[in-house]
């Protein structure tokens, strides 16, 4: 026991002289926060569409509203009008615009004779996620106009769909705060534990223990469980901090206090444990720099933190299954969002013990005490 | 326990791939004894001793060390050692006495005899005033010296030392030399020590083992060393003119052993060079050379290592080693 606390009160020591790691784990992941949000928004806004109005009929004028309509309200593109058709295009080629809509001089007499009117959408297709957007939204500006003139009756049967929020609402920067505690946790299990171990061999510092009457278990266990104790503090502090920021009620946090912890514990033991499966032998820094961001994007998107793991194809529904981040989201999420208690993430939670225990026990089967 | 040795060493060997850095050494230590290896760089003293204090696994043969087997009993064997590797070890952002501390603890010793220990040693090596800084701010020859006293905490019976004053300056190899030598006054310490350096194992060592190329080429103390060669001083000249010639009328000198050649100087062991360098002068004279300086000195270790191995100690020295990473850098990525 004694030699346990050792190997712990020597890491801590050290980690504690680098005060610039501490600072930079508990800022880098609130950045990740604020990057994150800001660029997988949920929807998107200010896609520049240039729209040429060749027809200044009453029917075109009723696209350029609803358009305008958009502009003001979700704010998904920002229109520009322009005169010239050519320019427009060459405008979406140079990538000045995500498209041009084109209404031909006939539009307007077209809805009135046929109620099928042509339109031309020159769509900058690179960008699949913004193309679709504008695709979307042209298409419901056009049959804005259709219902008015061809009334289709709505038929009896058709269910109304209307949206029923389950739980309190939960905007996009909320949803976010999950994943942002485990990207902290993953930060703090790549540069604690293993790492360390790495570090030592690296300098040649590991023979000096090696050679002391410290057994295999207390120098693993001894690094496991610092590293523990660091990450847990670090991923405690970011969750409280991020709920401020996003105005997730704190009370959430206290009423599931034990749970919320138990599950930050356990996701940090899991990863800890994988960090001294894959590391146990590595004695090279830079291995651990290829394979930090390799782990983290591996990890880190399949776990629905950012898209949901339903909307995955099959296989990669799979790796989330074994994927320990995919539980540890999936718990905070239940907490935090829908004030479930410690029974509905005992499942998670269960995944997680058991993936640290088979990681822990080939973790040390693996660490060899010989040079 | 097996037997009384402090060592006991038979046939051990290490190969690396296909090369063999330990090829099948034997040889034994009594408790109490400074023993010293001496070998030039490559020559395998650092395998020997990683294998002899369980950190690499023999690929042949038997070592018994304290009194066990260090392939079946590694964990007892640690427990009653204590090793300076060759490489610098010691944690460089904890203090001097934090480093001390940990280590005693790592080996179970309670709170209150740790810290006096740890006062006693740090006053010994002269640190106490530096205890509480970082390791980072010493000099080499302090964290040398922080690490031989780190490996006293537990007061072991045994101690390894590879290479323990490589890379330090004259001053502080002396305060090392020192402290060593303070360590064996009491006799209940067996040291193992490691070095190039041929006064080391001179002036430190009551035995030594010549190791060159994974075997042991001589071994016995320095005085029985150098006894088994022939001749008993070493006299240098430089000679300007240097030919053939004069090489084969000094050979012909009764007092001379072995004349060797080197640039402009030539190396003679003989009997009684004082007395004996006139007569080598005027053989040299008389051969047509001219004599630009000359100096005697007793035979070293160096010339018993040439002797049996044609070649210097020194020769393979060029070898750098950073300060502060130490020597122990891996060589290849993983293993
Ligand atoms: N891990 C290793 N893998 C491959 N070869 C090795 C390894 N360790 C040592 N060797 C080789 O074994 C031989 C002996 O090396 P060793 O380090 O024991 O020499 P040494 O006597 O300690 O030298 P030095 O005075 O330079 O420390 C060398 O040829 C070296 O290249
Ligand atoms: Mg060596």
């Amino acid at each position: 026991m004694t030699r346990l606390l050792a190997v712990i009160e020597r890491d801590l020591k050290k980690f504690k002289r680098n005060p610039v790691v501490l600072a930079m784990s508990i800022l880098m992941p609130m950045i990740y926060l604020v990057i994150l949000g800001n660029s997988f928004q949920g929807k998107l806004t200010g896609l520049p569409l240039a729209v040429v109005n060749q027809d200044g009929g009453p029917q075109a004028d009723r696209v350029m509203e609803y358009l305008r309509a958009v502009q003001a309200g979700p704010r998904t593109f920002s229109v520009a009008v322009l005169s010239d058709q050519r320019a427009a295009v060459d405008g979406v080629r140079s990538g000045r615009y995500k498209a041009a809509l084109i209404i031909p001089p006939d539009f307007s007499r077209r809805v009135a004779v046929s109620g099928r009117p042509d339109i031309g959408l020159f769509l900058d297709n690179t960008d699949s996620i913004s193309s679709d957007t504008i695709r979307n939204l042209v298409d419901a500006a056009l049959s804005s106009i259709k219902s008015e003139y061809v009334p289709i009756r709505e038929p009896a049967d058709e269910p109304l769909l209307r949206d029923i929020n389950l739980y309190g609402k939960v905007d996009y920067y909320q949803s976010l705060v999950p994943g942002v505690v485990i990207m902290a946790i993953f930060l703090g299990t790549l540069t604690t534990g293993a790492f360390n171990l790495v570090m030592d061999r690296f300098l040649g510092i590991e023979e000096s223990y090696l050679l002391t009457p410290l057994s295999k278990g207390h120098i693993v266990g001894g690094l496991i469980i610092s590293g523990l104790s660091i990450t847990t503090m670090n991923a405690a502090l970011i969750l409280t901090m991020s709920m401020l920021i996003t105005g997730i009620p704190l009370s959430r946090g206290i009423d599931n206090f034990f749970p919320v912890l138990f599950v930050v514990v356990f996701t940090t033991l899991c990863l800890l444990s994988l960090m001294f499966a894959i590391l146990g032998r590595i004695s090279h820094p830079r291995i651990v720099g290829v394979l930090s961001g390799f782990l983290n994007v591996i990890l880190f998107f399949p776990s629905g933190a950012v898209y949901p793991v339903a909307s995955f194809p099959g296989w990669l529904k799979s790796f989330a299954r074994v994927n320990p981040e995919a539980y540890a989201v999936d718990a905070l999420k239940s907490l935090l969002f829908k004030n479930a208690g410690m029974a509905a993430v005992s499942g998670d939670v269960a995944f997680l013990a058991l993936f640290t225990a088979a990681m822990m026990a080939l973790s040390i089967l693996t660490f060899k005490r010989t040079l | 326990m097996q037997g009384t040795k402090a060592i006991a060493v038979h046939e051990i060997t290490r190969k690396f791939g296909t090369a063999t850095a330990v090829d099948r050494i034997s040889f034994e230590v009594d408790r109490g004894e400074f023993f010293g290896f001496l070998g030039p760089n490559g020559a395998g003293k650092t395998t020997l001793i990683r294998m002899l204090t369980t950190l690499l696994v023999p690929t042949g043969g038997k070592a018994v060390v304290a009194g066990f087997d260090v392939a079946e009993d590694p964990s007892e064997v640690r427990k009653h050692i204590g090793v300076v590797p060759q490489a610098m070890t010691s944690d460089l952002d904890l203090t001097g006495r934090e480093n001390m501390d940990i280590y005693g603890r790592f080996y179970g010793i309670r709170a209150r005899q740790r810290k006096e220990r740890v006062e006693r040693l740090l006053e010994m090596v002269g640190l106490a005033q530096r205890a509480d800084d970082l390791v980072a701010t010493y000099s080499g020859g302090m964290r040398r010296r922080l690490e031989i006293a780190r490996v006293l905490v537990h007061r072991p019976e045994l101690l390894f030392l590879d290479e323990p004053t490589i890379g330090l300056d004259p001053q502080s190899r002396r305060v090392v030399w020192d402290l060593l030598r303070k360590l064996t006054e009491g006799g209940s310490i067996t040291i193992f020590l490691t070095t190039h350096y041929m006064e080391e194992a001179e002036t430190l060592c009551g035995r030594v083992a010549i190791i060159d190329a994974g075997r042991i080429i001589a071994m016995g103390s320095p005085a029985e060393l150098k006894a088994g060669i022939p001749g008993n001083d070493i006299i240098t000249l430089r000679v300007g003119g240097l030919t053939g010639e004069i090489v084969q009328s000094i050979k012909k000198l009764p007092f001379v052993h072995n004349v060797g050649m080197e640039d402009e100087s030539i190396r003679v062991s003989a009997d009684n060079g004082a007395e004996n360098l006139p007569g080598l002068i005027d053989a040299v004279r008389a051969s047509g050379g001219t004599i630009l300086s000359a100096s005697v000195h007793e035979q070293s270790l160096e010339d018993v290592f040439i002797h049996y191995t044609g070649k210097s100690i020194r020769e393979e020295e060029a070898r750098k080693i950073n300060f502060l990473v130490g020597a122990g850098i891996p060589r290849g990525f993983g293993r």
